[in-house]
């Protein structure tokens, strides 16, 4: 038995993703204790809604999360549209699922290439940011901005998509599967990187149900739960596809349910473009957004992000600003069970493991 | 078996660095910036236009910008508009807002300034299609 020693992993560390302290206690290089402190990153974006309008909310909603905006705008947008009660039409319904699962794609490519650099492997995160370059490039082209897009509205979205920009997509959409098909090559089958991730940080089902953990870390473990199938909210009632799910439980199970997820995208884009081409319709709702005025109610929307269950209440009193805004993130229930996977574990393996729960801390502190 | 594990260990590992190696032979995909330059989307939104021709002063900009870095006010015929770009996060509301399109915002993201004032634009002309530019 050696001097119990303690560290602090954090909160200026690169592969804490953002600014998470962990408390770490050591018992040679053996990790008996972590506490994780949250909260550096903390903007106060639940309070913020409370002095402003909806409209001028609308952008910072972004900042939730800032690698995933569309799911964030989507989900407030979604909750105001209920309090209105006004319906979307179909086509703007595609344009936001065809949106959101780019988002997913680009998130998921960020994840890889940085859980990779975490690994000790530099090439990946190369490949993967020229691929997500394309899909910000895309985003750029139709939104204005490349991360903080500001582009759904209450009721519709900002700009329709016109063929030519759904071509480029399509041409995107061609090369990608080889270039997931490169980065396997590279990871899946390498042995150091299976040395690193098969059987560390076994995140059992009763682990999953006790920390509220959702999205491809659930996945990973063996419940086939995803809120796209089992709650279609947009336009998901419509498309087909298949979950992907595994039973390793481990952090080698959570890459792969992440690369197969991104193979799903390109399947639910490729269906919404098809849509998208033949029918023509109108993209936003007629309500003024500047003087807009919610009646009094509360509603919960909820989206399957990239990072797990998103949701977005609001409260309305009626007046302008709304009375209550609360998130509900996937990133902050993966943070919370970091001590359960880490526990008696190398401390090597800690950084190895948390890189694989994706999580990022603007979406835990908001 | 343990010679055919690492056989096939050996084999992953080679594939991985082929692949790699081939991207060796494949065009650079980033620009050297400050010598060659991105073309910039349309939708792009960078530094504000203001034509104080179209302005009617109806204020809406104000109201929806989320961290009020716009203020119109009348000076005698004419309105001045008032832009923190220090404060600005880009967000494009005021633009998408104006009902006569006379806040745009266009193509020029390079604000770097060495006085943190002149983020602080102040623009007061009645000429036709004014620049807001900080020089």
């Amino acid at each position: 038995m050696t001097d119990i020693m303690k560290i602090n992993v954090g909160p200026q560390h690169p592969s804490t993703h953002g600014v998470l302290r962990l408390i770490t206690e050591l018992d040679g290089e053996k990790i008996i204790s972590i506490k994780p402190e949250i909260g550096y990153l903390h903007r106060g974006l639940e309070k913020l809604a409370e002095s402003k309008t909806y409209l001028q909310y609308l952008p910072l909603v972004d900042r939730v999360d800032y690698l995933g905006g569309f799911f964030t705008s989507y989900a407030f947008c979604n909750a105001v549209e209920h309090l209105l009660n006004i319906q979307t039409t179909k086509r703007t319904e595609y344009i936001r699922t065809l949106c959101m699962e780019l988002n997913r794609i680009a998130s998921h490519l960020l994840w890889l290439g940085t859980y990779m650099l975490d690994l000790g492997a530099s090439s990946p995160i190369f490949y993967t940011f020229r691929e997500r370059e394309s899909i910000l490039a895309l985003f750029e082209e139709l939104t204005g901005q490349r991360m903080m897009y500001n582009y759904f509205t209450f009721g519709g979205v900002r700009f329709d998509v016109d063929n030519n920009w759904l071509d480029k997509v399509n041409d995107f959409l061609n090369i990608l599967p080889k270039a997931i098909g490169n980065y396997e090559k590279i990871i899946t089958n390498n042995a150091i990187f299976i040395d690193r991730t098969k059987n560390k940080g076994i995140l059992t089902k009763s682990f999953c149900s006790k920390y509220a953990i959702t999205g491809p870390n659930m996945r990973a473990s063996g419940l086939e739960i995803d809120f796209r199938q089992k709650m279609p909210y947009s336009a998901y009632n419509e498309l087909g596809f298949v979950v992907s799910v595994n039973n390793l439980s481990d952090s080698y199970g959570r890459y792969l349910v992440r690369i197969q997820e991104m193979r799903t995208s390109i399947d639910l884009i490729k269906q919404c473009i098809m849509f998208l081409k033949q029918n023509k319709d109108n993209v936003s709702c007629n309500i003024n957004p500047i003087k807009l005025k919610i009646p009094q109610g509360e509603y919960t929307s909820y989206v399957e992000s990239s990072r797990g269950l998103l949701c977005c209440y609001i409260q309305s009193d009626g007046s302008e600003k709304p009375y209550r805004v609360k998130w509900r993130t996937g990133s902050f229930y993966a943070v919370q069970v970091l001590p359960e996977l880490v526990i008696g574990q190398n401390y090597n393996d800690l950084i190895a493991i948390f890189g694989s729960l994706d999580v990022i801390l603007p979406e835990v502190d908001r | 078996m343990l010679l055919k594990k690492l056989l096939n260990k050996i084999y992953y590992l080679i594939l991985g660095h082929f692949t790699v190696f081939k991207h060796s032979f494949k065009r650079a995909v980033t620009v050297e910036y400050p010598e060659k330059k991105v073309k910039l989307p349309e939708r792009f939104r960078g530094k504000h236009v203001w034509n104080s021709n179209e302005c009617v002063g109806c204020k809406i900009c104000e109201k929806v910008c989320p961290v009020n870095a716009i203020h119109i006010n009348k000076v005698e015929d004419n309105f001045e508009m008032q832009i923190e770009l220090s404060k600005c996060i880009f967000c494009g509301n005021c633009q998408y807002s104006c009902l006569k399109h006379a806040i745009k915002m266009s193509n020029d993201f390079e604000l770097a300034v060495l006085n943190k004032n002149d983020l602080n634009l102040n623009i007061t002309s009645n000429e036709k299609k004014i620049e807001a530019k900080n020089d």
